[in-house]
């Protein structure tokens, strides 16, 4: 963390079009120095977040706060805020050095100054070379780090990214995924940004916010929200879940059990009420050798399969539980996977969690 | 270009057609301005340039040449100015009040020139512009503000709305934004603007025939009135400069939109 990190806050932050919330009453921080993420389907809100914290869309209520000041009805160009556009709108006229020194230009900065605050950017994107090519010269991934320098070059209290690495193709998405992330913890500055791919969530922020219908359903750290999913959408929208619903019997100290037509499973925590909702991630179900036992088995067959390079992920049909989807590594496999083998799940009481249902959509 | 069919004979004949139609008139002056007679008729015995030396020599023609081209320099930089700034008020207002707007500012183009010179005629006497440099400058000016209007409008409407949304993220000012980002991407639509609306004053005639007389006599003035007066072949010879210049400044428009696309 350095002393230029600033704080942010939104209060009870919502913006209507109409009769329709794209954003409906949400209230998150996020710490000086900290990644956050806001994730959500296409629609969820989550880009009229960040364009109201930038300051382009004004919100219909709440406020937006920066180390405590409210700053909601500040005009964009005098936020400070560094900005990495989704498809970067780097100025095609003017060349990189010149894109990177438009916001030091603004500010009436001197030429010498100018010129080492964007060989410095440069270096920090390493990009020096460079400098005298114009944006359509450029690959994507050179596009995408231009427009970082730039939004970074003028020392911004904070730095908002719009899907920064959408337009990517998967391996260099990978590599920058990296990049942004060691950047973060070199400069220490806040960042927030805003994304629907749910790996990139994960890997680079220090929080992630998960937005439906313009809502926030839950924020939490990437590992707190993976494992301990608050509701369906969330178990489902970050990384894949099966889901197992039914009636609550035999509550004991620290755990229940739930039958699923005529099985029963052990699962550990309170039961919410009559019925619960159990998210069971695929790579925590094992499939049983003949003879193992588990605290909760289930018997089938296989379905359907796919073979993943790493693992296999399985369709296995099951009498009580509907399809179950199974993920095992593909090296020292325990089976060679067939439509119709008859296989055995077994997993722990601890595998699972209670999820909530979602409320409906507004 | 690959792929598509190929012309018809038919097609292709039409085509041909169409363009001498066109062309034909045009051309046909060239060797009129060459002619060695002393009235308006195809070279006899050979061709001869005398008719553009005492073009060259006349003060009346060089002084109406000079005028139309201060005229159309004037009444450009005037319909760019006016047009380029409605465009861009229409652009980022863009309710549905500035597409009326926008509508208003092509009416020159749609009504008759006549109609609107005999209105230009009732006002400008009043106002004391009749047959002032000033008079002729404004009216060319005004109709020619369509031009800039349509081109200029064309090219915002390819501007990405993000450029202008970083610019103000980085901290610009609007007058910053507009002459570092939005006025460069939109130059080649300015230019393009001015060519026509020079174009278009140099070969305005209606307008001026009632509103200027003595003071003010414009290029397409002195060709009007050596037509009615006397068949003059050093018309011919200003037609093939005019025609001349129009080629010119019309490439220029071309090159231009191929450097813009490229």
């Amino acid at each position: 963390m350095s002393a230029a990190a600033h704080a942010l806050a939104l209060h009870r932050l919502g913006k209507r079009y109409g009769a329709v919330a794209a954003v409906d009453d949400v209230s998150l921080g996020v710490e000086r120095g900290e990644f956050l993420t806001l994730l959500g389907p296409s629609g969820s809100g989550k880009t009229t977040i960040l364009m109201m914290i930038a300051g382009f869309t004004e919100p219909s209520s709440g406020a937006v706060r920066l180390d405590g000041r409210d700053i909601t009805g500040l005009p964009p160009e005098r936020r400070d805020f560094g900005m990495v556009f989704q498809g970067y709108a780097l100025f095609p006229h003017l060349t990189v050095a010149e894109n990177i020194a438009f916001p030091l230009r603004v500010r009436g900065l001197g030429r010498a100054a100018r010129e080492a605050k964007v060989r410095g950017a440069l270096d920090l994107v390493q990009l020096a070379g460079l400098a005298e090519r114009r944006p359509a010269q450029l690959s994507g991934g050179q596009q995408q780090r231009v427009a970082l320098a730039r939004a970074l070059v003028f020392d911004p209290n904070l730095l908002l990214l719009d899907e920064p690495l959408s337009a990517l193709d998967k391996k260099l998405r990978a590599e920058l995924q990296e990049e942004l992330r060691a950047l973060h913890r070199r400069i220490g500055r806040t960042f927030v940004n805003v994304t629907h791919d749910q790996e990139e969530a994960l890997s680079l922020s220090d929080k992630v916010a998960i937005l439906n219908h313009g809502r926030l359903i839950q924020i939490g750290q990437p590992a707190a929200l993976y494992e301990r999913p608050a509701t369906r959408f969330v178990a489902g929208f970050l990384g894949t879940s099966n889901f197992l619903a039914g009636a609550v019997m035999d509550v004991a100290e620290g755990g229940f059990t739930l039958a699923l037509g005529a099985t029963r499973l052990v699962q550990e925590g309170a039961p919410p009420g009559a019925r619960a909702l159990l998210s069971l991630r695929p790579e925590k179900i094992a499939l049983l050798a003949p003879g193992e036992r588990a605290t909760n088995e289930v018997a089938g067959h296989i379905a359907g399969w796919l073979y993943l390079g790493a693992g296999y992920a399985l369709q296995v049909a099951t009498a009580d539980c509907g399809e179950v989807r199974v993920t095992l590594p593909a090296w020292r496999a325990p089976i060679a996977p067939a439509t119709g083998l008859p296989v055995r799940l077994g997993w722990p009481a601890d595998a699972a969690v209670v999820v909530a249902e979602d409320a409906d959509a507004p | 270009m690959t792929g598509g069919y190929a012309p018809g004979r038919f097609v292709r004949l039409l085509a041909w057609a169409t363009l001498l139609y066109l062309l034909l008139p045009i051309t046909i002056i060239l060797p009129v301005s060459l002619t060695d007679q002393r009235f308006l008729s195809l070279p006899a015995e050979r061709l001869s340039l005398q008719h553009y030396a005492s073009l060259i020599a006349s003060p009346a023609w060089r002084g109406a040449i000079w005028q139309s081209f201060w005229i159309a320099l004037a009444s450009t930089a005037l319909a760019v100015l006016a047009g380029t700034l409605c465009a861009l008020g229409c652009w980022r207002l863009s309710r549905r009040s500035t597409e009326v707007v926008r509508a208003l500012m092509l009416l020159p183009l749609i009504i008759p020139s006549i109609v609107y010179a005999i209105g230009l005629y009732r006002y400008f006497g009043r106002l004391d512009l009749l047959d002032r440099f000033l008079g002729v400058v404004l009216a060319h000016g005004v109709t020619g503000i369509p031009y800039v209007v349509i081109t200029v409008s064309t090219a915002l409407a390819a501007f990405d709305a993000r450029l202008e949304q970083a610019a103000r993220g980085m901290g610009a000012s609007l007058s910053q934004t507009l002459r570092w980002v939005i006025l460069p991407r939109i130059a080649p639509g300015i230019l393009s603007g001015a060519i026509f609306a020079f174009i278009h004053s140099w070969d305005e005639l209606v307008l001026v025939l009632f509103i200027a007389s003595r003071q003010v006599f414009t290029l397409p003035r002195k060709i009007w009135d050596g037509i009615n007066e006397n068949l003059d072949p050093a018309m011919a010879a200003v037609a093939v400069l005019l025609i001349g210049l129009t080629l010119v400044l019309l490439l220029a428009d071309l090159a231009l939109r191929r450097a813009r696309d490229g």
